[in-house]
């Protein structure tokens, strides 16, 4: 699944509706849902507060693909200019901390074709029936 | 609790819905009709999508989810949804070549008629112009708010 869109906060929900439709297709269950929504919308989040200028509004993207059965990457990108320390950042800097806790693995840096991504892995239970 | 018109408040009576694009590419399979389910709602949402034309709008994703992946040039679908005041503009790929036509031929419900046809206000086929032979198509839809 791959969702492009503006980057701008009334998005973020959009996205963050799309990534329950996890729950309807396939068994995971509710907790690991509820990481996978939350640090996505973090993610996103990050995008729409930092990426961009004031008065530039540009793209984001989600892409999720399941690596295997138990196994979920999603990765969001933007076109700004990188995740670094910023000492006029409107956050408390919980962001990325609260993504790390919530993921099997992440990484930050730059896609090939020079856009910055978040890239998380996140383990999937099946839910108890 | 009282729930007051969002045109009613004092600060909403000047703001208009921002135009909105979203695409969504999901693969043929179990994910791609409650995913675009949400998506579209979520957007008809936000652009102040009247309740009976989004009730419309789902049963058009139903019928497009249902139907589309048979028709896919490959193992995807491609939805783009843009959104204005006025309505909402659905296009479905990347369709193979006359499945567009295909596609809209199999929204035909007997003894209602063509769903697709009587829920949108505009319909269009538009082919690619890229020299690729399979000639990938879009079916085009439009949803009006008024």
């Amino acid at each position: 699944m791959q969702l492009a869109l503006p980057a701008r906060a009334a998005n973020i929900a959009v996205v963050r509706h799309a990534f329950g439709a996890l729950g309807e297709a396939f068994a995971v269950d509710e907790e690991t849902l509820s990481n996978i929504r939350l640090a996505v919308t973090e993610a996103c989040t990050n995008v729409v507060v930092h990426a961009y200028p004031d008065d530039h509004e540009g793209p984001l993207e989600v892409a999720a693909t399941l690596l295997s059965e138990d196994k979920l990457e999603v990765v969001v990108r933007d076109e700004g200019p990188g995740i670094g320390p910023r000492a006029d950042s409107p956050g408390l800097g919980l962001g990325l901390p609260l993504i790390v806790s919530l993921t099997e693995s992440v990484q930050l840096g730059r896609a090939a074709d020079d856009r910055t991504e978040v890239r998380m892995t996140f383990p999937l239970s099946p839910a108890r029936s | 609790m009282t729930n007051t018109p969002a045109q009613d408040r004092p600060d909403q009576q000047d703001e208009q819905p921002v135009a909105n694009s979203v695409t969504l590419r999901v693969a043929n399979g179990p994910l791609a009709a409650p995913v675009l389910g949400r998506v579209i709602s979520m957007v008809l949402a936000r652009a102040d999508c009247p309740m009976n034309r989004l009730d419309d709008a789902m049963i058009l994703c139903d019928a497009l989810s249902a139907h589309a992946p048979a028709h896919a040039r490959d193992s995807h679908i491609v939805f783009t949804m843009a959104t204005d005041a006025r309505g909402i503009e659905l296009r479905v790929g990347e369709l193979a070549g006359r499945g567009a036509g295909e596609l809209l031929a199999d929204a035909d419900v007997p003894g209602v008629g063509n769903v697709l046809e009587r829920l949108s206000d505009e319909l269009r086929i538009e082919t690619s112009s890229s020299a690729d032979p399979a000639r990938a198509e879009e079916l085009v839809l439009k949803l009006c708010f008024g």
